[in-house]
């Protein structure tokens, strides 16, 4: 168990070296895409260094993600407490409204409000990305056997207690995945963000779409998708490392 | 000492518990019986309120637990239950260790305390303290139950079918193993079941409900011998005669059983056997091995070649056994006397079927 997990670290850290080796080497992409399209004139976005592009992006994520989390996870909570089970279908419903909605129409409803850049991008990845996880949470909370529930108040756990030393710690796989299904979507979403200038690695689509420059796009899609794969990699190793126990 | 005055409990559409009266003194095990939905697990949910009563009053030692905090009640309770409920993302030491965490014992004196518990329910402690529930047969997990229950040495046990989930011989065991730590601890338990013979086999008075009500509480021999109405005597059955045996541990009847060894010479044999038909046969390290009828040792044959030879633990019980048992056994086999083993299946003795029926004949009398 110990060892498997130790590797599974390894291949992550060899994978993130790989990813920052890449992302910090013009040439390598200079070399590629200029043999692959050799008709182009240019073939490296000259808008920003992909490094700095991949930045922003991790930024935009990280900022809206966090907010997610910080918001989500206590709501997820309460609303499987006494004090706000009364809330638990409307807060349900209302983050499943929120995610019904395109980022794009987001989007264009937050610049009047918010203007260009940032700001409205990571309202809009917020509210993407609160609702699994104020759906897995409640889920993972509701998982709980009503046994284990029994055994810790007849022990005489207090509430909150239990919450702590039980409830979460049993949820948090479920948990887990709602957080990394969040983020997972918030990366691929935020390409939205360069539409309204928040930068990201969805700049070089954009321009590549819009001058037709196909280096440019997989200048921004490929690191956009191993960014994903490394982070979700990164998520799944977390879950196994610190909230992992054999099961049957 | 626990005592419950009047205690109701109604829910919208129906009474669970109505105007129960139950007074359990300390030390003693009651054992709340009836058919499935007469109110027994709801009583026990009341007593560490995890259930409130809609009226009526519970004393424990004469303080009424509605006074009382909630938490702090149900640490000074142990409450045991039938799904076990071990947490298993914690080790068994972790189980164990939760209520004497709740009241932030020193991690020396909960280590010892672990070690001690899983000792008392015959789990080598430097092999199961750090095994998580996943990897415990259902009997096991059950004894972690009972030792999670007992961790804080709380005066009152509050058990809900903690056997209900094995299977009948790992319930056997652990009842004779239940037996044997209340005879050392001498806890008040308050003890649900719907398994009459669990009851008179574990219960120092049994309780026996009917839709809310209490219909019965006495000792189990007079449950056994005057049932109230027609309802209990319907509810024990018409065996209650054999029932009664449960009640008795063949451990008071043991007597001394000749043996001789494998290499003990014909000759000594012939005079063990003066007056026995047959004799038991030890190995050196006075493992029961077999037995030899008088008539084959006189042949002039070595021991081990004329004896019958038999697995000691498919003939014998042990000293934990009932006298319920030990006929079954008898009758089952064949024999009139049966050997007595202990848990390394050394002979201790021989328990006869005229000693049962005398003791038995006590009993009645």
């Amino acid at each position: 168990m110990q060892r498997r997990l130790a590797r599974r670290w390894i291949i992550w850290g060899v994978f993130i070296g790989v990813f920052i080796w890449l992302i910090a080497s013009p040439q390598v992409w200079q070399a590629v895409l200029g043999a692959a399209f050799p008709g182009e004139s240019r073939v490296i976005y000259p808008g920003a260094s992909l490094a700095a592009l991949v930045a922003q992006h991790v930024r935009l994520v990280a900022i809206s993600s966090s907010l997610a989390l910080a918001i989500g996870l206590p709501l997820g909570v309460w609303v499987t407490r006494s004090s706000g089970r009364g809330f638990l279908a409307i807060s349900s419903d209302i983050t499943s409204f929120a995610q019904s909605f395109p980022p794009v129409a987001v989007l264009a409803l937050a610049v009047p409000l918010l203007g260009f850049g940032t700001v409205p991008t990571v309202v809009a990845l917020f509210l993407y990305g609160l609702l699994p996880v104020v759906r897995n949470t409640i889920a993972g909370i509701e998982a709980v056997p009503r046994d284990l529930l029994d055994a810790a108040y007849g022990m005489g756990m207090a509430s909150n207690v239990a919450l702590f030393r039980v409830e979460l710690p049993l949820a948090a796989r479920v948990i887990m995945a709602g957080v990394r299904t969040s983020i997972i979507i918030n990366v691929g979403t935020a390409m939205i963000g360069a539409v309204i200038g928040a930068g990201g690695l969805g700049s070089p689509i954009v321009a590549g779409l819009v001058q037709d420059n196909i280096a440019f796009v997989i200048e921004g899609a490929v690191p956009a998708a191993l960014l994903a794969v490394i982070i979700d990699q990164m998520m799944g190793n977390l879950e196994l490392t610190l909230f992992s126990y054999p099961r049957r | 000492m626990i005592r419950l005055e009047e205690v109701s409990k109604r829910y919208a559409d129906k009474i669970a518990v109505d105007r129960l009266t139950l007074e359990v003194g300390a030390g003693e095990t009651c054992v709340l019986i009836g058919p499935s939905g007469c109110g027994k697990t709801s009583t026990l949910r009341m007593i560490n309120r995890l259930i409130e009563p809609s009226s009526g009053h519970i004393l424990i030692d004469g303080r009424d637990t509605a006074t009382l905090n909630p938490e702090r009640l149900r640490q000074s309770i142990g409450y045991a239950i039938q799904n076990v409920g071990l947490f298993p993302h914690m080790t068994v030491g972790d189980n164990i260790a939760v209520v004497p965490n709740l009241l932030h014992w020193e991690r020396g004196r909960i280590e010892g305390r672990v070690d001690e518990l899983l000792n008392m329910v015959g789990l080598e402690p430097g092999d199961y303290r750090r095994k998580y529930p996943s990897a415990l047969s259902g009997g096991e997990a059950q004894r972690v139950g009972v030792a999670r229950a007992l961790a804080a040495d709380p005066p009152i046990l509050l058990m809900d079918e903690p056997f209900g989930a094995v299977d009948p011989l790992t319930r056997e065991r652990l009842q004779g193993q239940f037996v044997d730590i209340q005879h050392t601890v001498k806890k008040t338990i308050i003890f649900v079941t719907h398994d009459l013979d669990e009851a008179i086999r574990l219960g120092d008075r049994i309780a026996i409900m009917e839709s809310g009500r209490l219909v019965q509480y006495d000792s189990p021999e007079t449950i056994l011998a005057a049932p109230a109405n027609r309802f209990v005597r319907d509810f024990v059955g018409t065996d209650r005669a054999l029932k009664r045996l449960s009640r008795l541990s063949v451990a008071g009847i043991v007597r001394p059983a000749p043996s001789v060894s494998l290499d003990t010479p014909v000759r000594k044999v012939r005079e063990t056997l003066d007056e026995q038909r047959s004799v038991w046969v030890v190995d050196e390290a006075g493992c029961l091995v077999g037995w030899l009828d008088r008539d084959l040792a006189l042949l002039d044959k070595p021991v081990r070649e004329v004896m019958t030879k038999v697995r000691a633990e498919s003939v014998s019980i042990t000293r934990q056994a009932t006298m319920r048992e030990a006929l079954s056994r008898m009758l089952g086999q064949g024999f009139h006397n049966l050997p007595v083993i202990d848990d390394k299946k050394r002979l201790i003795g021989e328990v006869t079927l005229g000693d049962i029926e005398a003791a038995t004949s006590e009993v009645k009398a």
